[in-house]
């Protein structure tokens, strides 16, 4: 393979070396190497049971993994927490979204870091919802994402839209001094034509923000739009690491069905 | 950045993407919401203010010229007084997603706890801070023991028995009558306003700054629509999960006191129509049951419609078991109205589901 390993310019955001996960005498993963840059957009491919989820359960310090190192910015990490993933500027966004219908796209965005009032208000604990408000408008706007007016609640959006929110939120969550890491679990599972498209537009500008990106999908189609390079797992071991514009589709569904041999293991399978 | 080719290839395609999107939708459209939505909307959120402006109409009419006087509204206001308290404590409960059935329990140890300390001599003031004190304890005891995974609502009708038990005990199977102490927030009147048209005024203004105002109210609310993406926003849930039945509590046990104000009497008797009666004030203000939603003001007009309602027809010399017909057939009506509002909303929202969200040009 040519490059598409990322710009030689220095560590990458997130790197996993001979990471293994045993469950007794299960291998979920067997020996992976994974790594992904501040800008880039990595999609996670493989079949059901391929090791994508547990992966990235190792990522998001759901899992302790049984084996291997785990980088952030080139240093070292040992999550024992997702909470700790979280600290080390590693947001996952899950299919489910976890948005709260009731309140609007602004409180849900400040949802755990609100403004306070200045003043003796701000001493009980009174928000300020204006200051909140821009401050989430200006972060959609660096995202180039306008949703809906801030004061929206969130279940009066269509799917679409409530996925722009969820992953703006946690793109804003990262977008710290240090660019940080996104997972994304199948982010247009669940939506139309159109509004797939809007989420691939964002997708692609919140990694031109410089956040790494790691997208865990079934769909190859997505992969082809967003994605820079392309892992592909079968039985827990990484059978295929790719820039995009070096494979074609075809070679693609051999890696993740197993019809293609593994660039890296010769003759098994 | 990733190789040349690969980004220069990417952004192309993404900007194709974003030219093909806005470029084809009316720009702004995605951000109006249409008209429709709105006014549906409106009826949802305030339908309950413009019923209760049309009882009062309907009665003003019917019962002229006795019911549209300053002395009937404050009669009004006084008899929704009760209710009202019980009904922002089953409120806020529900709204953070909790059904809290201890409430009568907890208004009748409050009541009996402060009724035993005023008899025996203790001052006035010490006497409700334990009441209140009753409240919190019983809603820190009924959040510890939720969080452990058990339903609240067999967790709280145990506790509410419990209390129930604990209050006979405290008065040995009698009442605290003669509190005279009391009757400055029971029956005293301020400039013709009995004392607990303030105390009502006072929680529900209190209590609707703090849900929509705070920090802590706006993650109660949240935790009460959706706990894991509170917890996911690094927030403690189970912390908001506790104050939750804390602020319940407290309210119940304020409820309590006033009642045992109004009556000079602490009873041990804790009495289930309390609970429904809020419930049902709470049911008429719109508070889903799934919690997450709702607001103070229409519970607290919901409570003012019960009290109109039974007015209304006790002018007009109609049995009261009618008020309570009538209740029951607004309350089931106003659940039809919701759902079919509902109904209209989402179909209209659907309609409209496939407008752009970006519009900033790249």
């Amino acid at each position: 393979m040519t490059t598409g390993t990322g710009s030689g310019a220095g560590t990458p955001a997130l790197e996993l070396t001979g990471v293994e996960m045993h469950y007794g005498f299960v291998r979920a993963l067997d020996d992976i190497d994974f790594r992904v840059h501040p800008g880039e957009v990595v999609g996670l491919l493989g079949d059901n049971g391929a090791g994508k989820s547990t992966l990235l359960k190792v990522m998001s310090g759901a899992h302790r993994p049984s084996g291997g190192t785990l980088r952030v910015h080139g240093e070292e990490k040992v999550f024992h927490a997702p909470s700790d993933a979280a600290g080390a500027g590693i947001q996952m966004v899950y299919q489910d979204l976890a948005l709260v219908d009731a309140q609007d796209i602004s409180t849900n965005l400040n949802l755990g870091r609100e403004i306070l009032r200045r003043g003796p208000l701000g001493w009980l604990g009174f928000v300020d919802h204006r200051a909140m408000r821009k401050r989430s408008e200006a972060e959609l706007d660096r995202l180039g994402v306008r949703t809906a007016p801030m004061t929206r609640p969130v279940e009066m959006l269509s799917g679409g839209q409530r996925q722009v929110v969820a992953l703006a939120r946690s793109a804003i969550r990262v977008s710290g001094a240090s660019n940080g890491i996104l997972l994304l679990d199948e982010p247009t599972a669940a939506l139309g034509y159109e509004q797939t498209k809007q989420v691939e537009a964002l997708i692609r500008q919140m990694a031109d923000n410089g956040i790494a990106i790691v997208l865990v999908t079934h769909n190859l189609p997505l992969c082809y739009q967003v994605a820079d390079r392309v892992v592909v797992l079968n039985r827990g071991r990484k059978v295929a690491d790719v820039a995009m514009s070096d494979t074609e589709p075809d070679h693609v569904v051999g890696w993740i069905t197993g019809a293609r041999p593994s660039q890296f293991h010769a003759a098994s399978a | 950045m990733t190789s040349p080719a690969t980004s220069s290839a990417s952004t192309a395609g993404a900007t194709a993407t974003r030219a093909g999107g806005p470029g084809a939708a009316p720009p702004a459209a995605g951000h109006e919401m249409p008209r429709a939505v709105t006014a549906l909307v409106f009826l949802r959120d305030r339908g309950i203010f413009i019923l209760w402006g049309l009882l009062l109409v309907a009665f003003s009419l019917w019962c002229s010229p006795y019911f549209a006087t300053p002395d009937n509204a404050v009669l009004i206001a006084n008899a929704a007084a009760l209710t009202a308290v019980f009904a922002a404590g089953v409120g806020i409960g529900i709204m953070t997603g909790v059904l809290d059935l201890s409430l009568p329990g907890t208004a009748a140890i409050a009541s009996c706890v402060c009724g035993w300390l005023l008899t025996h001599g203790y001052p006035t003031a010490v006497g409700l801070l334990a009441g209140l004190a009753c409240g919190v304890a019983v809603g820190l005891f009924n959040g510890l023991v939720s969080l452990r995974g058990l339903n609240p609502i067999i967790v709280t009708i145990g506790t509410l028995s419990m209390l129930t038990g604990l209050a006979a005990v405290i008065a040995g199977g009698y009442t605290f009558p003669g509190l005279s102490q009391l009757t400055f927030m029971g029956t005293q009147r301020y400039l013709g306003v009995p004392a607990p048209v303030y105390l009502v005024a006072v929680v529900f203004v209190v209590g609707t700054v703090f849900l929509t105002r705070t920090r802590e109210g706006i993650r109660l609310m949240a935790v009460g629509g959706n706990a894991e993406a509170v917890r996911r926003s690094g927030i403690h849930s189970p912390r908001y999960q506790v104050l939750g039945f804390v602020v319940s509590g407290i309210l119940a046990a304020i409820g309590g006191l006033v009642a045992t104000a109004v009556t000079t009497e602490a009873n041990p008797q804790a009495s289930p129509a309390i609970i429904f009666n809020a419930l049902t004030a709470v049911a008429l203000a719109g508070v889903a049951l799934t919690g997450g939603r709702g607001s103070l003001p229409r519970v607290l007009v919901g409570a003012l419609i019960l009290a109109t309602i039974s007015n209304g027809l006790t002018i007009r010399g109609i049995q009261p078991y009618w008020a309570t017909v009538w209740t029951g057939v607004l309350l089931v009506g106003a659940l039809l109205l919701e759902r079919a509002v509902q109904t209209a909303v989402s179909e209209r929202l659907v309609a409209t589901a496939n407008l752009s969200v970006h519009t900033k040009k790249v």
